[in-house]
């Protein structure tokens, strides 16, 4: 799915989700500076910010903001374990900012 | 009520949509914490919003057209903007992002080198426009990968496309004076494509470099010429300079070095290096 093909769900989602947004990265990451991911409550509904590499931890901090949890920064860090072959090896920092992307469509507002 | 974002991704696809340029702004993080996730758009003059502060609004719409360059169309980025809050200063960091009309590549010459340039300028993700005199040539056959083939006059070549700084011409056509006549015109323009290319031998470029020079252009004027146009990679075939061309036009918007990355980095030599490192 492309950029403007996630931009197109993000625009017309009907059931309550989470965007993360890589607003800036450092080193060597597998998603620049824009990659959009768009989360639902069961899981990733579109997009990525960079697969094995991170991708975890950001959808594991979104759940928080459907339990009512401030948006926030994600600071993804995929320089520690560099001398493994494990696939989150990319050597680099990024910034993932996740927020409600529809607040109108979750209930507690 | 608070801009969401999925209201503003709807505002960016209709500026897409209409060929608008369009900023868009979060703030993502700020010692007010209530001023995190506000957003705002800006489109020409209008703009509809706020990052949670009027100081703050402006001071981001104040920096946009520095921060994203006419003849970039895309852009991704993030700033610490410093602005008043009464009488204290206050920092907030701002996510922005730059949604403007596909950039464009204008192939003026529809020959063997067009071919290939023409379809990589497509996968690069750019509209791409190919030009010739000869409806043999400029044929929507021969370019499966253009968004636009016109057969043109060369005595008036781009009437029929609009040209401005987001916009890369590159002229290969068949004969030196047709590329001359389309540079004269593109170099007096009030704003010229941000990317002028020309084909060329040493010693064909130096023969049109004299003659701009006698017609009163500057050397000014001259260096915003590419020509020799492409990276030299050593290449000789109608697709090796096609790719050397469309190398240079990364290289232009991304910003690179254009060496060899085992060049530049030198992990072997840097890490493992041992003797003379």
């Amino acid at each position: 799915m492309d950029e403007k093909e996630v931009m197109a769900l993000l625009a017309s989602l009907e059931e309550p989700a989470v965007l993360a947004t890589i607003v800036s990265a450092k080193g060597s990451t597998p998603r620049k500076t824009g990659a959009r991911m768009l989360i639902g409550r069961d899981g990733v509904i579109a997009g990525t910010v960079g697969g094995g590499c991170g991708e975890g931890e950001v959808i594991t901090a979104a759940q928080d903001l459907f339990d009512g949890g401030p948006p926030t920064t994600v600071r993804v860090d995929l320089t520690d374990d560099f001398t493994s072959w494990s696939p989150a090896v990319c050597g680099g920092i990024m910034n993932v900012f996740i927020e409600r992307a529809n607040p109108d469509l979750f209930g507690d507002v | 009520m608070r801009l969401s974002a999925a209201r503003v991704a709807a505002r960016v696809l209709e500026a897409l949509e209409k060929g608008e340029r369009i900023y868009t702004a979060v703030v993502v993080d700020s010692a007010d914490r209530s001023m995190i996730g506000r957003r705002w758009w800006l489109s020409g003059r209008r703009n509809r919003g706020t990052l949670g502060s009027p100081a703050l609004d402006a001071a981001v719409a104040a920096a946009v057209p520095s921060l994203f360059p006419p003849r970039e169309s895309r852009g991704a980025l993030s700033r610490d903007f410093e602005y008043r809050d009464g009488e204290r200063a206050v920092t907030a960091r701002v996510y922005l992002e730059l949604h403007g009309p596909p950039a464009r590549m204008v192939i003026v010459g529809a020959g063997h080198i067009a071919i290939p340039l023409a379809r990589l300028g497509s996968m690069l993700g750019m509209r791409v426009e190919v030009l010739d005199d000869r409806p043999e040539f400029a044929s929507a056959d021969r370019f499966p990968d253009a968004d636009v083939v016109r057969v043109i006059d060369f005595r008036d070549p781009f009437a029929a496309t609009a040209l401005g700084p987001s916009d890369h011409v590159i002229l290969v056509t068949r004969g030196h004076s047709f590329d001359y006549e389309c540079l004269v015109r593109l170099l007096r323009m009030e704003a010229p494509p941000g990317y002028i290319g020309m084909i060329g031998s040493r010693r064909r470029v130096r023969a049109t470099h004299e003659q701009l020079a006698r017609e009163g252009f500057t050397t000014e004027d001259m260096g915003r010429v590419r020509a020799p146009v492409g990276l030299d990679l050593g290449g000789q075939t109608p697709a090796e300079i096609a790719v050397s061309v469309a190398a240079e036009i990364i290289l232009f918007h991304a910003g690179g070095t254009g060496m060899p990355l085992v060049e530049k980095e030198r992990v072997v030599e840097r890490f493992f290096g041992g003797e003379g490192a």
